[in-house]
């Protein structure tokens, strides 16, 4: 699963990029996340519980920080195992840049979901990543640099867009008859 | 008084024997839910196991952690690999000649692998107990692609056998090899080719499905520790080779296991090799000297237990320009996944393959398969057919059109061209076999007429024209399949599983009172045995099919046999049957020469009993023949009724049968429709037309799902990613189109009542049916061969890249 997009955050550079690599405020951010604890200035530890359609399931993951470049960005990468329903893992490439009294903040993603969250939820991962980088984001611009409300819409350009091309450009192919 | 004396037609009648469409008899407990599965079976004390399987397709297993599991209330216990290895079991051998992990051995080799067994009071309990074990994993690179399986750089997956580079079949030539197989003459081949007018080569990829049947697989194992025996209830399609597998493995007696299929909601071919939960089953009972249940559900089913297909074949035809076949090339890829579990007989690395010279006169061919691993799951059955029989129809009737096609030929007329003619039977084909007998001409032109082929294919020209200039954006195919199959494994000469012989058996007891019971080493898991078997015994010895129960599945009390599926119950058991019953009726005929006081060659048979030649009132009744037989059997003779006939068959038999469906696709959705659909069978003597008229029914509804979208389908990491009904396409009443059935008679020449099995044949011949309707729509625009499944989605996919979406 690919994913992209941007963001415009009211706050420095500085600030926002001490805010990505502050635990306490990434654990608030992180939709479901039960524990964050820093194991190192890049190493953290993760609990997070997520449900993607019929599978529930509590992660248990390692979150690494490289190429840190401060306060221009970094790559945090990341791999979690949620027991019996499957396990992710994947990176993301996080790039700050000034943009008048804010910052504006592009990411790209990289991941790879298996076991029973891809043969069960297959259908509902992208739709279900979206999601959560909206709360993600949603929060993290609430907590660091909070926008009038119009400048704050969320600005995620997800690949596939849009319901006809999700449901013709998809790489399920459709069960013959429904 | 006046009592009526019954007509003949009337004795005939209430036999209900061969010919008749009598009723299923086991409907009766099935319609009203009061079937006996193995999930019904329940044992006091009974516990559950459950597995932990991998989340990962290929990966290390550093450490399994059960410490938490064994916290939650009501698990008793967890088996991993180092548990079996205690007992000799961590792996078993497969009935392909292979090894396989029965619980994880260090490392997983595909996803939904089992890695542990948790045993646990209830099946709620054993699930929090799967969630409970920890897993820790450590990933390698994964490898899906059959084409890249034999690559020097390709990841290595079997660590085992890294090695050992000569397998079961012979030698291997990579870690990723299983086998190489081949069949035919290669250098008259090749020399054919050479100087073949028209030649055509193309890859035929005939894609991983399932057999999906609706009861998933299943047991319970019951061990008895002061009697030292074992009792195993599963959900077996050949319960007596599981004894023997299962004896073998444990070191248990073969007396002291008792297998017993009960009823089966559908095998497929699903039901055929025996797996991991089997064991861990049979081990927990052991350990815990409890009863024991394992029971699939649907996603484990899916993506664990055996597949079908995943065959991908390389064809070639070399003809003559006025569209004679000179000449037939084929090279298969077959990815059997993570182990060769595949279910053939142990000389046939590829099942039956062989058969793809199919229903036409080559004089010449050349078969190579290489088998491969990937990380799959294991498998490979025979998906409601005999070995790899679909696949090798599927292969040359695909082939064909695509030959037809380059010749600018019909497809109809370039197959009546080149089949094997009647005169040719017994024909021995260049691959091997020797067709026992066939009239395909016959049956190709019934087929014809019945569909109105000439004015099928004006319309489809209109169509075309008028697609052509605009006026409709439907498109119009008619796909023609004309399969010849090989069923009724096998003669003993050539086929054995892990070196048992493939005959199979029948014991018939008649009762004094006239009644009988037949036990049978074969096993329905829907087939209507109960009904079908009566019936041939019902006319070979003139008792009523009512007065006759068939009993399967108790290893106990039926003799052995090799059991059901390969359409082998009516070619083998079935010629059982009436062996057993003639050695019946050879006795009876004695008793009544005797009673009758006349020479036993003074008597003939006359429906239900002996009657004196030229003294038609001088009779004797297959009832009053039983009484005699018990309580006034003549001086000398031992008393009783009752025979037992092993049958080892001595040559396969061929059933073929026409095909054609019409299809109408909208190039803009995708969305097809078929108008009409035409099956016609020739399966032999025909034993049931009711019941061959369902069989035919549900094999094409097999055919068109996986034609038309069943698939098995992994991403680049190897998920199963439809691994449930959700998104595993399997029709219903509303997708299914309507089917018309026809037959003709060609009666099987060495089988004892002429028989030659039909079960299967929808699916064999069905599938290249809807396939080249699909092609044949597209070909005026330009395609050559569109790969199946052919969903909507991947129609409309193949519209678009002939660019008619503007």
């Amino acid at each position: 699963m690919d994913m992209s997009g941007e963001r415009r955050i009211a706050a420095s550079r500085k600030k926002v990029w001490d805010a990505l690599n502050d635990p306490e405020i990434l654990k608030q951010c992180i939709p479901g996340c039960e524990s964050l604890e820093m194991q190192s200035p890049t190493d953290m530890t993760a609990r997070v519980k997520l449900q993607i359609g019929p599978v529930k399931a509590t992660f248990n993951g390692k979150v690494k920080l490289n190429d840190l470049d401060p306060p221009n960005g970094y790559r945090i990468t990341g791999e979690g195992s949620g027991g019996v329903a499957g396990y992710a893992k994947g990176g993301a490439s996080v790039h700050l840049t000034d943009d008048g009294a804010g910052t504006l903040m592009r990411y790209d993603v990289k991941a790879d979901v298996g076991g029973k969250l891809a043969q069960l939820g297959g259908r509902l991962i992208d739709s279900t990543a979206k999601k959560l980088a909206d709360e993600f984001f949603e929060k993290f611009t609430t907590l660091v640099g909070p926008m009038p409300a119009a400048a704050a819409a969320p600005a995620i350009a997800v690949k596939k867009v849009g319901w006809l091309k999700r449901w013709f450009g998809r790489k399920d192919p459709l069960p013959a008859s429904r | 008084m006046n009592i009526a004396v019954p007509t003949r037609e009337q004795r005939e009648a209430k036999l209900e024997g061969m010919g008749c469409k009598r009723k299923r008899v086991e409907d009766i407990r099935f319609t009203q839910g009061k079937g006996n599965y193995v999930d019904d079976v329940k044992l006091p004390g009974m516990l559950f196991g459950d597995f932990v399987r991998s989340q990962y397709a290929h990966a290390r297993v550093k450490k399994i952690d059960d410490s938490k599991a064994l916290k939650v209330p009501g698990v008793l216990a967890v088996i991993t690999a180092e548990t079996l290895k205690t007992v000799n079991l961590a792996w078993m051998p497969t009935l392909a000649g292979d090894v396989q992990m029965v619980l994880a051995d260090g490392k997983v080799l595909f996803q939904n692998q089992e890695i542990a067994f948790v045993v646990a009071v209830d099946r709620y309990a054993a699930a929090d107990g799967v969630e409970a074990v920890e897993v820790e994993y450590e990933d390698l690179p994964v490898l899906v692609d059959a084409f890249k399986a034999l690559a020097p750089d390709a990841p290595l997956l079997r660590e085992d056998i890294k090695d050992k580079m000569t397998g079961a079949h012979g030698p291997r030539r990579h870690h990723n090899h299983i086998f190489e197989w081949s069949m035919g003459d290669k250098d008259l081949t090749d020399a054919a080719f050479a100087k073949a007018e028209v030649t055509t080569k193309d890859v035929i990829s005939y894609h991983r499905t399932h057999p999906s049947p609706l009861e998933t697989c299943q047991c319970v194992a019951s061990f008895d520790k002061i009697k030292g025996e074992l009792t195993v209830w599963g959900t077996f399609q050949a319960p007596h080779v599981i004894r023997t597998v299962a004896s073998l493995l444990s070191k248990i007696p073969e007396h002291k296991i008792h297998v017993i299929a009960p009823d089966i909601g559908g095998g497929f071919g699903n039901k055929v090799g025996a797996y991991p939960g089997y064991i861990c089953a049979i081990v927990a009972s052991i350990v815990t000297g409890k009863p024991v249940k394992w029971v699939e559900d649907r996603i484990e089913n899916l993506t664990a237990t055996s597949f079908a297909r995943d065959y991908h074949m390389t064809t070639e035809i070399a003809a003559t320009k006025d569209g004679k076949v000179t000449a037939l090339r084929v090279h298969v890829l077959a990815d059997h996944g993570a182990f060769d579990a595949c279910a053939d007989p142990s000389k046939w690395p590829a099942g039956f393959f062989n058969i793809c010279t199919g229903s036409y006169d080559f004089p010449v061919a050349h078969l190579v398969v290489d088998g491969i691993y990937t990380n799959k799951a294991p498998g490979g059955v025979a998906y409601r057919c005999s070995f790899r029989v679909t696949e090798a129809a599927y292969c040359i009737e695909r082939a064909m059109d695509i030959m037809a096609q380059k010749l600018g030929m019909d497809a109809a007329e370039f197959r009546l061209k080149n089949f094997v003619r009647r005169e040719q039977f017994p024909y021995h084909s260049a691959l091997g076999w020797e067709y026992d007998s066939g009239d395909y001409h016959t049956a190709m032109n019934k087929a014809m007429e019945a569909v109105g082929y000439k004015q099928l294919r004006a319309e489809q020209a209109e169509k075309r024209a008028a697609f052509k200039r605009g006026e409709t954006r439907e498109i119009m195919g008619i796909g023609i399949s004309f399969f010849t199959e090989i069923v009724g494994a096998g003669p003993s000469r050539n086929c054995d599983i892990l070196g048992v012989a493939m005959f199979d058996s029948c014991e018939i007891r008649v009762h004094p009172t006239g009644a009988a019971i037949a036990r049978m080493g074969t096993k329905s898991q829907g087939q209507g045995h109960e009904t079908t078997y009566a019936q041939i015994i019902a006319t070979e010895i003139g008792i009523p099919a009512d007065d006759i129960m068939v009993e399967e599945g108790n290893t106990d009390t039926a003799p052995y046999g090799l059991g059901t599926y390969g359409s082998r119950s009516t070619p083998v058991a079935g010629a059982a049957i009436a062996m057993a019953a003639r050695k019946i009726k050879a006795k009876a005929q004695m008793i009544a020469a005797y009673m009758l006081e006349v020479h036993e060659a003074d008597l003939e048979w006359d429906i239900d009993g002996f009657r004196v030649k030229g003294l038609p009132e001088k009779s004797k009744t297959m009832k009053e023949l039983a009484w005699a037989a018990y309580n006034s059997p003549p001086p000398g003779l031992e008393p009783g009724l009752e025979a037992v006939s092993y049958y080892d068959p001595p040559n396969m038999t061929y059933p073929f049968g026409a095909y054609f469906c019409v299809m109408d696709i909208d190039v803009d959705t995708g969305v097809y429709k078929i108008r009409r659909f035409y099956a016609l069978d020739d399966c032999g003597t025909r034993i049931n037309p009711m019941i061959i008229e369902g069989q035919v029914h549900g094999g094409l509804t097999e055919a068109f799902a996986i034609a038309m979208g069943q698939e098995i389908r992994y991403d680049e990491i190897g998920n199963v990613v439809n691994g449930s009904f959700m998104d595993f396409f399997i029709p219903t009443a509303v997708e299914t189109p309507k089917w018309e059935t026809d037959y003709t008679v060609t009666p099987s020449p060495h089988h004892p009542i002429g028989a030659k099995g039909v079960g299967e044949s929808p699916n064999v011949g069905g599938v290249p049916c809807f396939s080249n309707a699909v092609n044949d729509a597209f070909a005026f625009l330009g395609t050559r061969h569109i790969q199946m499944p052919h969903d909507y989605w991947r129609i409309w996919e193949v519209a678009k890249g002939l660019g008619l979406h503007g």
